[in-house]
């Protein structure tokens, strides 16, 4: 399914008033890719995804689309369309209008715009609405809208700009999957931006993780939640268990890493070098809670200090020696007696724990 | 208290609509007078309309003053517009200082205009004429056609002209199809202003007409000097009820624009 290279960016830099937006990004998307770009505000997505529609010019660097430098392209020239966030129907125009106006802009003949105009709507499952104002439809409706008047001009690359932000999370959820499955349908490649990873993990084949700028990590959306590179990706999808320490001693595959008044042994998949400060992240899932320690995996005795019932799983708080808290998710049947501010030991397959960067 | 309050405030306010409006009733009404002297009801007549259109002067000036608001809400829609276009799209040194130069002609009186004018067509040795009225009207209007135009494009969402660009539209084809039918109702309404003020701008004109060549508001006044003809009130009928009809369509025109423009959030 994935082929040529669709989208290049090579070293683009952004500068606003001396402010770096995008700092020296290098990004290949493949043809009919669905690949999210995901971060905090400010983090540079949204002026990345600009930069490809053509509306930011890049301070320095290029863009290829299709193998074609585009980066002082005019974005009526470029072969990408863009569904935004606040979908921006045109309101004088009718449903019909707004869908066939890139194709008229194309002058495409009449006849042609009629059977894809009603082609595009049928897909997004709203083409008994074509004579009605933007302003006579349901937010869900209008960005379903906004989707079919992309996509009707066949794009090579559709930009899509939070463009759930405004729903309510049931109708975000359901467009998530249509959104998904569309893609699949179209075979158009997709760069996604937003800054909610559950959607990011949801609909992406590849998640491309930024932070001030720059790229922390690209990788599949397992990639992503159990293999973070950074403390910023561990610690932005999903939640973790981040446990510092210096590392004592290496000996080969394994570091020994000191962590409060307690040392535990690690697969060293970073290399980190001895006397170095590691980070080590461990997804509160993977943990398990005993009174005594287990045999086998890393043990880490902790007091117990609070158990939290939230619905899918019971989340148990402990405290480690230097004060730091970990949380623990297990499932209701499996928790074990545990008494207030007794030893617990909090273990977890080596397996299971990252090393990070930073 | 209350209902008596209502009732002081209620008066209050019919005297106010009757202090405004009388005097215009009393002018279509005696437009229909059979009395030559105007001031006492003698009969009704269509005389005076019919008078009107052979009194060659009034229709005269008639045309000048709408020959001279033509021009000016013409020339002073298109500069306003773009003068708005330009101060609502970029940023340049200076954006503040030329922002204010447009609001001083809505604020400076008009016989200053005049005058300065007035010396600036001796400097240049011309002859007045009726065209010497019109730089005037443009400099008192253009700066109202700009503000209204200004207050319509910052309702405007700018991502519209992003998605119409993105979806393949140059920047002429964006501004004709997007931009200009969106900002389009505060442009008729700053050329309904600007209309407005050039045909019953008086001072400009006295200073600036050329002799023999009349508005309507300087012949007004020349003659009024020898006591209002019904002519006077029969044409003043006319451009109200003209003026009544244009405010009405433009404003319901206006009313529609404005529904379509409203965002559903």
């Amino acid at each position: 399914m994935l082929g040529v290279q669709m989208v290049k960016l090579e070293h683009v830099t952004k500068e606003f008033d001396d402010t770096i937006v995008v700092d020296d990004l290098n990004l290949d998307i493949k043809a009919g890719e669905f690949l999210t770009l995901l971060g905090p505000s400010g983090c540079g997505k949204t002026t990345t995804l600009r930069m490809i529609a053509g509306f930011e010019k890049p301070t320095s660097g290029k863009i290829l689309l299709n193998g074609n430098q585009v980066d002082d392209m005019e974005p009526y020239k470029r072969e990408v369309n863009t569904v935004f966030q606040s979908y921006s129907l045109f309101p004088h125009m009718n449903v019909y209008d707004n869908v066939a106006f890139g194709l008229k802009m194309k002058k495409v003949g009449k006849e042609e715009i009629k059977e894809r105009v009603t082609k595009a709507l049928k897909l997004v499952q709203l083409e008994e609405y074509g004579t009605r104002k933007p302003k006579q439809l349901s937010g869900g409706q209008q960005q379903r809208i906004a989707i079919a008047r992309a996509i009707v001009n066949n794009p090579k690359v559709l930009l899509l700009d939070e463009p759930l932000g405004a729903l309510d999370l049931k109708l975000r959820k359901q467009m998530q999957l249509e959104l998904k499955h569309l893609q699949q349908t179209l075979n158009i490649t997709f760069i996604y931006v937003t800054h909610d990873q559950e959607e990011a993990l949801t609909m992406s084949d590849r998640i491309v993780v930024m932070n001030k700028g720059k790229i922390e990590q690209i990788g599949t959306p397992r990639e992503i939640y159990e293999k973070p590179r950074t403390r910023f990706v561990a610690d932005f999808i999903g939640q973790t268990n981040i446990l510092d320490g210096n590392v004592s001693a290496v000996n080969g595959d394994m570091a020994t890493l000191e962590l409060a008044d307690q040392t535990i042994e690690i697969p060293n998949s970073s290399e980190v070098a001895l006397k170095e400060h590691a980070f080590l992240s461990v997804r509160p899932e993977k943990m398990k809670v005993s009174n005594t320690p287990i045999e086998g995996p890393i043990n880490l005795k902790c007091t117990f200090k609070e158990k939290i019932y939230v619905g899918s799983v019971t989340k148990i708080v402990v405290r480690l020696s230097d004060g730091k808290e970990l949380t623990i998710n297990e499932s209701h049947e499996n928790i074990a007696e545990l008494t207030n501010n007794n030893d617990v030991y909090v273990s977890w397959n080596p397996e299971n724990a990252v090393m990070l960067i930073k | 208290m209350r209902a008596r309050t209502k009732k002081i405030l209620f008066s209050f306010s019919l005297l106010v609509f009757l202090f405004f409006y009388i005097p215009i009733l009393f002018v279509i009404i005696f437009s229909f007078n059979d009395s030559k002297l105007g001031t006492v009801w003698t009969g009704f007549t269509l005389e005076w309309y019919g008078s009107l259109f052979k009194n060659s002067q009034l229709i005269g000036a008639t045309l000048n003053s709408l020959y001279i608001a033509v021009i000016t809400t013409i020339i002073a829609t298109i500069l306003g517009t773009l003068a708005a276009l330009a101060l609502h799209r970029y940023t340049f040194i200076g954006k503040k200082s030329v922002e204010f130069l447009f609001y001083i002609p809505v604020v400076i009186p008009d016989i200053v205009v005049a005058v300065a004018l007035l010396a600036i067509y001796g400097l240049l040795n011309m002859s007045l004429g009726l065209n010497t009225a019109i730089p005037g009207h443009v400099a008192i209007t253009i700066s109202y056609v700009m503000l209204v135009v200004l207050a319509r494009l910052s309702s405007f969402d700018s991502s519209l002209e992003e998605a119409a660009k993105d979806l393949g539209a140059n920047e002429w084809q964006t501004f004709w199809r997007v931009t200009f039918p969106l900002i389009f109702p505060g442009i008729m309404a700053g050329a309904l202003l600007a209309f407005t003020i050039s045909l019953d701008e008086f001072v400009i004109s006295f200073f600036t007409l050329g002799p023999g060549s009349n508005t309507l508001p300087v012949l007004v006044y020349s003659m009024v000097r020898l006591g209002v003809s019904p002519e006077v009130n029969a044409l003043s009928t006319i451009i109200i009820l003209l003026m009544v009809i244009v405010v009405v369509v433009v404003g319901l025109r206006m009313r529609k624009g404005e529904n379509l423009n409203e965002k559903k959030l």
